[in-house]
């Protein structure tokens, strides 16, 4: 054994702390070495030092007096608890799972922030066309509505019959067509915080769908299946109005001009029919190619 | 009959007397325990008192397999530190005169035959006061009350090679205030 092998595990070997095949080495080696035998009789010096180490204290009668009378009570608190433990086993098989304070906290939250959202969008289904569509949804200068040359929706339509994607459908199959609107509750309901990364992820799924939308046949005038668009559209077209006021927000206004001019395309498929007229349809398209929308997309 | 698992296993069940045997086989060294990491003899006292209480409550979860000692140094570990966080927080201090301990190394080496034993005790404690709290606690678990690596592993939650780490620390800066009394 060398000198620095032994000193470290001297400390253990003082300690007891060393099996015993170590302290056999340890002892050869300490025969055979003053220096770590000093070290050694420093360390056992130190140890019997420690060990006259007297604190000198006094454990007073009353300590048990008083540690006797706290648990005075406790002989009946434990018996209880052992009451306790075979009521609460037996309570337990029929209990309702108890929801801890931070679940409870967090559920209300969660109530509280759908109940906000909820009479927000009761209250303001107007404030939110405005914003949602005021800045984005103007192409050329000109409204979606009035670009399809149709007549304003009455407001009252939208607030007094709210209308879930389904009823939009229905309605718009007995009218065949009808023009785009923005200020359907059953596409724009939610607010979220999304990240640049949501955002690009976004911008892709849109790309491929004005892709695909590209590629439906629409050549001669049989209506067009776009259903599986429209319902893409309309779940991106959500959270394209959300991400581009955020945008706003934030100041990043590049990523709100890309989303400016994607918008008004999702409102358009979003508001066709499931059959959609193949006029219509061939309308888009035009538009998405001459836009240049995808490269726009692609580009980001 | 008096073992300690029996002495458990009956204050358990609400033996009163069996739970003051305990007491009266351990409160020393849980006293010393507490008193080397407060430095204060009244509240030293009041610790230990605590300490049994706590443990009092606390014996149905005591595992077979752990050491009574090893269980009752964990709660005085615990009860030493929360006084030690409060007294922080009030912004107190040990009542030793920390000046005096600093000064130890001006004092020429004195024979350890000629020290008094209150010397000798003041000078440990002051040098034992002077450690860190973890170094402190390692120390005296290991030092004054012998317990083994895995022993106070348990009572700190510190790993071995922390509290080998710790421990030898705390040998060196001993041996730099009391060695002189050491090598006289």
């Amino acid at each position: 054994m060398k000198c620095d092998d032994c000193v470290n595990l001297l400390e253990a070997y003082v300690d007891g702390e060393v099996d015993e095949h170590e302290s056999e080495r340890v002892r050869t080696h300490l025969m055979t070495c003053s220096s770590c035998e000093n070290e050694f009789e420093a360390l056992t010096a130190e140890s019997e030092l420690y060990a006259r180490y007297d604190r000198e204290l006094q454990i007073s009668p009353a300590a048990w007096s008083g540690i006797s009378a706290r648990i005075a009570a406790e002989p009946s608190a434990i018996e209880s608890r052992e009451r306790k433990d075979v009521r609460g086993w037996f309570a337990g098989l029929f209990a309702v799972p108890r929801l801890g304070f931070a679940f409870s906290g967090a559920l209300a939250v969660l109530l509280a922030m759908f109940a906000v959202g909820y009479l927000y969008l009761r209250t303001q289904p107007e404030q939110r066309l405005l914003a949602a569509g005021g800045s984005g949804v103007r192409v050329n200068g000109e409204t979606i509505e009035n670009r399809a040359g149709q007549p304003e929706q009455d407001p009252g339509d939208a607030t007094n019959h709210p209308v879930d994607g389904k009823q939009l459908v229905a309605k718009k199959d007995q009218q065949k067509y009808r023009a785009p609107r923005v200020d359907d509750p059953g596409v724009l309901f939610t607010d979220a915080a999304y990240t640049d990364g949501d955002t690009a992820s976004h911008l892709d799924q849109a790309q491929k769908l004005l892709v695909s939308f590209r590629s439906l046949p629409a050549d001669d005038d049989d209506d067009v299946d776009v259903s599986y668009e429209k319902s893409e559209s309309r779940r991106l077209l959500n959270e394209n109005v959300v991400m581009r006021r955020d945008a706003e927000a934030t100041g990043k206004f590049p990523t709100k001009s890309v989303l400016g001019s994607l918008e008004p395309f999702l409102i358009d498929i979003a508001n066709l029919p499931d059959k959609a007229p193949a006029s219509d349809v061939r309308q888009i398209k035009d538009r998405v190619q001459r836009t240049d929308i995808v490269a726009e997309l692609r580009s980001y | 009959m008096n073992s300690s698992a029996d002495l458990v296993s009956r204050a358990c069940r609400g033996d009163q007397e069996a739970f003051r045997l305990i007491f009266e086989r351990y409160s020393r060294p849980v006293m010393s325990f507490i008193y080397d990491q407060v430095s204060d003899r009244g509240l030293a006292e009041e610790l230990m008192q605590e300490t049994f209480v706590r443990a009092y409550r606390s014996l149905k979860t005591l595992r077979s397999e752990t050491k009574l000692s090893t269980w009752l140094f964990g709660i005085a570990k615990n009860v030493a530190r929360e006084s030690l966080r409060a007294r922080i927080r009030q912004n107190q201090h040990l009542n030793l005169d920390d000046q005096q301990v600093l000064d130890l190394s001006d004092c020429g080496p004195v024979p350890v035959s000629q020290l008094l034993n209150k010397e000798l005790n003041e000078v440990v404690q002051r040098a034992l006061a002077l450690l860190d709290e973890d170094k402190r606690l390692v120390f005296t678990l290991k030092v004054f009350q012998q317990c083994s690596y895995e022993e106070i592993a348990e009572i700190t939650g510190f790993s071995i090679p922390k509290l080998k780490t710790d421990l030898h620390r705390a040998r060196t800066e001993m041996r730099q205030r009391v060695g002189q009394y050491v090598r006289a």
